[in-house]
């Protein structure tokens, strides 16, 4: 099914990306509507849910202690996981982790971590001895195109709303995680030869190569990506990198709204 | 079970800890068709869990020596997700929810008209984003509204609903305390029109007078969730909210 469909697919996207058109009706660089819920899951210490499209994600966020690493007495840890699971879509397969999934999992992480967001010696209790490490799992319920960015955005706005669990694990009062700042990404994908912003299902699947931009609160770069076959020049990534920071933006601002209610 | 006797469940007013009465079941709310990648889904909160099942199918049933030449076989995967308990489960396969997986798929076989399908497969994929006790047979209620949602032919659907035991007093619907502390536990598969019986475990310890009346619970309890069902699946196509 995989490899029979594209061929017809891609002729008709090429034809429409002559036309500068996209199969939905969408322009080259507009995304889908996105609605983000945020503290929706009992049980979960953060929660996100995000709908854009026919994509639906979630992303949960847990505490454990533990000791940490010799090389860094005074630091938490921070890990992001991703799991597709089969309930997402038809083509995926149980098993263990894939290497989409990973891949997926671990672009999520960089975006986060690197933009610095969370202080990991924040996440000191005891130098040396006791730590918290916060993990954040992303569940893909539904994959409907541009699962990254959906991905993305769960795990940070689930990572805002996160309450330490301190008075569970027996170490204070429970507190707010604190999170300096918003990262937030934005995926691209040739389509008919050009690039457009979110793609849908159909447009990755009639599509070629992918590239994903994490930009933080400054506009600053945190994690890039390039996935699938295929090559693009300097000239074409200028012109997404402008429409990240304009989409990023955007979804910044949503996170603030959903947190202002 | 957990260990009991040291924990009051029952208020001295005769309630449980939560204001429940014995026969009472926590609020159950469905919707069915929410995920548009699947080719039915539902979406089932009982109490505070929350249980989504996806179904995929009929097609191909591969590896090829799962195929049945006579009928289809119904594959189940039951999965907590990570951030649905207390403490963080680690993703993956378990001996829990591979043989809750198995008995599902059991249960279902047992409804669905599997003898239409020969030699295909249908894919039923139950996933917990929330877990307070009783997560299997809000798993099973909705695996059977996703089902139906999917226009897959059943000769009726099934309901998921659980008694149990605490302080000597047989209880409908045990919720996490009652479950940890209590004495006995009895989770079932209905089916609503025919009275039949297509999902059984237990543990703990009942009398036959106090299965009897566990029963007896489980079955008004599948009646009111049946109604639920059957409305989430109205809704869905009498052109409502989807």
């Amino acid at each position: 099914m995989v490899e029979l469909v594209p061929t017809l697919l891609r002729q008709e996207l090429a034809r429409l990306a002559e036309d500068d058109q996209r199969l939905d009706g969408r322009e080259q660089w507009e995304g889908r509507d996105v609605s983000l819920e945020i503290d929706c899951l009992y049980n979960a210490e953060g929660s996100a849910k995000v709908v854009m499209g026919k994509t639906i994600v979630y992303a949960g966020v847990k505490f454990e202690l533990r000791t940490p690493w010799p090389d860094r007495p005074t630091q938490g840890s921070l890990m992001c996981g991703a799991e597709l699971r089969p309930v997402a879509h038809r083509k995926y397969e149980p098993g263990p982790p894939s290497p989409q999934s990973i891949e997926l999992g671990r672009v999520v992480d960089r975006g986060i971590r690197e933009s610095g967001c969370i202080d990991m010696e924040s996440l000191c209790i005891v130098p040396g001895e006791k730590v918290w490490g916060v993990m954040i799992d992303i569940h893909v319920l539904s994959d409907g195109g541009n699962i990254f960015d959906a991905c993305g955005l769960a795990a940070i706005a689930a990572l805002r709303t996160a309450i330490v669990p301190a008075e569970r694990f027996d170490v204070g009062e429970d507190y707010k995680l604190k999170v300096n700042g918003t990262p937030i990404m934005a995926s691209f994908t040739r389509v008919g030869g050009r690039y457009i912003y979110d793609p849908s299902e159909e447009e990755e699947l009639g599509g070629d190569e992918r590239i994903h931009i994490t930009l933080g609160d400054e506009g600053h770069l945190h994690s890039l990506q390039k996935g699938l076959r295929g090559v693009f020049t300097p000239a074409e990534f200028a012109e997404i990198f402008e429409v990240a920071h304009q989409r990023c933006g955007d979804l910044r601002t949503l996170v603030a709204n959903q947190e202002g209610n | 079970m957990g260990g009991y006797g040291d924990v009051q469940l029952l208020r001295d007013d005769g309630l449980r800890l939560d204001g429940r009465k014995l026969d009472e079941m926590r609020p159950v709310s469905i919707e069915a068709g929410i995920l548009p990648a699947a080719d039915g889904s539902a979406m089932v909160t009982h109490g505070l869990n929350v249980a989504v099942a996806a179904v995929y199918g009929p097609m191909e049933a591969h590896p090829r020596k799962i195929q049945r030449q006579d009928r289809a076989v119904i594959d189940v995967r039951y999965n907590m997700a990570p951030f649905s308990t207390g403490d963080r489960i680690r993703p993956g396969y378990n001996r829990r929810s591979r043989e809750i997986s198995k008995v599902t798929a059991e249960a279902l076989e047992s409804v669905v008209l599997v003898e239409r399908y020969p030699r295909s497969k249908i894919r039923v994929e139950i996933e917990i984003l929330a877990a307070e006790a009783g997560t299997r047979c809000a798993g099973i209620t909705a695996a059977a509204v996703a089902l139906a949602d999917a226009g897959i032919p059943m000769r009726d659907l099934i309901v998921g609903v659980a008694s149990g035991k605490v302080e000597d007093t047989v209880v409908l619907d045990l919720d996490k305390a009652e479950d940890n502390y209590g004495q006995a536990d009895l989770p079932v598969g209905i089916l609503p029109n025919t009275g039949e019986i297509a999902f059984l475990q237990m543990d703990g310890d009942l009398s036959p007078d106090e299965y009897n009346l566990a029963m007896e619970y489980n079955f008004k309890a599948a009646a009111e969730i049946h109604e639920i069902m059957v409305d989430a699946l109205k809704r869905r196509y009498e052109g409502g909210e989807n």
